[in-house]
Formats: C-alpha cells, structure tokens, sequence
C-alpha cells in the first residue's frame, strides 16, 4: 500500500453544504484515507492509497457528482 | 413522455448546478429545477431508478414523488 496525495481545483462550489457533500461521498471511495475540501480555495486535497486509485479517477469521481474537478499543477 | 417529480435535497446554486451538470451527463433527459421547493421535475425515457441513482450522484438526500401529469 502506498499512500498518496493529490490537489484538485473544483468549481463550482457555492456553500458548505456542497463541500460537505463533496467530503461525505469521497470519502466512501475505495482506498481514500481522508479528504479536505475548501470552499474559499475551491479545492480538493485527498490522500489516497495508489493501488486503488489514480488522480485520474478521484477527479471523475468528482466530476460524476456534478462539479468541474481538473488537476492542480503539482507545485513544488 | 412520462414526467417524473423528484424531491432532491438542494439548499444552494452550487447545488442546483450539481444537479443540473449530473443530468446533462445522462442525457436524453428534459428537466425543471424548483430550488425553493427542492423539487426536480423530469421528462425522460430513463426509468425512475436510473433518475434517482443519477440524483444520489450528488450526494444529497433525493427520494421520488411520483408522476406529474402533463398540462
């Protein structure tokens, strides 16, 4: 198991009720240790396990539930 | 085309939009989004369970109503 991290800029954020929701249903998928979602930096940091997941499809989790994931540029 | 009504726990934009963009993605749908009543009502082929599952897609709270006739 290797634990990884990645940053995700969603739009399309307004209140918390939509960061909650975002957090909640992350946090159901497979191999995702934790999750922290911010409003005012309309991003999304998730530590996961990456035999289980990709960047690739954390973002398309995000993307199913109706907000606009991209990637983050990796900064150093 | 059978018209369906959906109560979708909805408090903002963000959220309406969510549900807005999860919709679009299933296509072949038509649909009103009532935020003040958390209501959606939708014109579709898509059975009733692909709808809600498609809802729940979102993460809130959504449950089915029942038909609306047509005017």
């Amino acid at each position: 198991m290797e634990a990884k991290s990645v940053a995700l800029i969603v739009e399309g954020m307004t209140c918390n009720s939509c960061v909650e929701a975002i957090e909640q249903r992350v946090r159901k998928i497979d191999g995702v240790h934790s999750v922290t979602v911010s409003l005012e930096e309309k991003s999304a940091a998730i530590i996961y396990d990456s035999q289980l997941q990709t960047p690739g499809t954390l973002q398309e989790a995000i993307n199913d539930m109706g907000f606009d994931a991209t990637l983050a540029d990796s900064t150093p | 085309m059978p018209k369906h009504e959906f109560f979708v726990d909805m408090t903002c934009e963000g959220c309406s939009n969510a549900v807005t963009r999860v919709l679009h993605r299933l296509g072949g749908v038509q649909f009103d989004i009532d935020l003040p009543n958390k209501k959606v009502c939708i014109d579709s082929e898509h059975s009733v369970d692909t709808l809600l599952e498609t809802l729940k897609k979102t993460g809130k709270n959504a449950s089915y109503l029942g038909e609306k006739s047509v005017q």
